[in-house]
């Protein structure tokens, strides 16, 4: 009976290497972000495009926003089940979030302003997606600093 | 250094304490898995329920549970393996659980269970294998037992007295003595 494992602590460390890369947390994050910020941008070209437009336009409209609703659905899912986001790594994704959240809404006011559209529903999604990088941001450094909190009074207790 | 300061540790981002936390709780997790299965599946299972950890770790909210939180994922890649002797075990067990039942505590008969188990263990049916695993090979309390398994602690009671009957049942068919 085999009662030793075959593979050594470092072996299975380096297995699981990959999943802890910088890299796929880099490719989770840039992933959702244009993904998103792609269909926002898009939508509002679809949206803002002056008088009406052939079949095809919309059908290319389409295709590009499911396009990037499917990149972001994908880094979506890599962040929340394939790749772990440790609390630092939650701090820095959280503020990407945020800054890309702001870069996209003032794009996408600028676009509808020029085009005439009018820079009220722009804001409105944009104020949105920034709302919701705030709160990201608020959460990922309240998580960040109760776990620091806890190590400080369970390290105080192991040194009296 | 606690296993809950390194679980807060390693859920801070540091990667050398995720690596402590694997070199201490690999050998238990491994004899967990390959005292539930054959040879050729306990290391690529450890690797699956490694895996698990490491991406469910960020998620883990209460740091200082993580022993249970550990062999509740481990019992649950070693179940999706054995599916049908568990959903058979369910079944004839059903009627065999009766909650309230006290464990008999004689600590030199416990060495001799500990010793001899692992001979006999692989023939006895899974969730009392299981139950002895758990209990006696990885001394974890009834509570984190019943935890694990997701029965009352009652019933994780009644399986370690049936598997403790079982168990003497077979060193005795074997020649040994308890």
């Amino acid at each position: 009976m085999n009662n030793e494992p075959r593979r050594s602590a470092q072996d299975m460390i380096e297995h699981l290497a990959p999943v802890l890369s910088l890299r796929r947390r880099i490719r989770a994050v840039t992933a959702l972000m244009a993904g998103v910020a792609g269909a926002v941008f898009v939508s509002t070209l679809w949206w803002s495009e002056p008088g009406p437009l052939p079949g095809r336009t919309h059908l290319a409209f389409a295709l590009f926003t499911a396009l990037c609703l499917a990149w972001a659905a994908y880094g979506g899912w890599l962040l929340t089940r394939r790749v772990p986001l440790f609390a630092a790594d939650r701090v820095i994704a959280a503020w990407i979030g945020l800054a890309a959240s702001l870069a996209t809404t003032a794009v996408v006011t600028v676009v509808a302003v020029r085009r005439g559209t009018g820079a009220g529903l722009a804001l409105a999604v944009g104020g949105l997606f920034v709302a919701v990088a705030v709160v990201l941001v608020v959460r990922a450094h309240l998580r960040r600093a109760a776990l620091l909190r806890r190590m400080r009074e369970l390290t105080g207790r192991g040194n009296p | 250094m606690t296993d809950e300061l390194l679980v807060v540790r390693a859920q801070l981002g540091e990667r050398g304490a995720l690596a402590e936390l694997l070199a201490r709780w690999r050998m238990p997790v491994w004899t967990y898995v390959r005292r539930m299965l054959d040879a050729d599946r306990a290391d690529d299972v450890s690797q699956e329920i490694w895996l698990a950890v490491v991406r469910g770790l960020p998620r883990l909210r209460e740091p200082g549970r993580f022993v249970p939180w550990l062999f509740t994922i481990a019992r649950r890649s070693v179940t999706d393996r054995l599916r049908d002797e568990y959903a058979q075990a369910e079944e004839t067990s059903a009627f065999g659980d009766i909650a309230g039942e006290g464990i008999a505590e004689d600590p030199a008969e416990v060495m001799v269970e500990r010793a001899a188990l692992v001979s006999v263990l692989s023939a006895l049916p899974v969730l009392e294998r299981e139950i002895l695993v758990l209990f006696y090979l990885e001394d974890l309390p009834v509570e984190v037992c019943a935890h694990v398994c997701q029965v009352p602690a009652g019933t994780v009671k009644s399986r370690l007295n049936r598997a403790r009957r079982l168990l003497r049942e077979s060193l005795e068919e074997k020649g040994h003595t308890s």
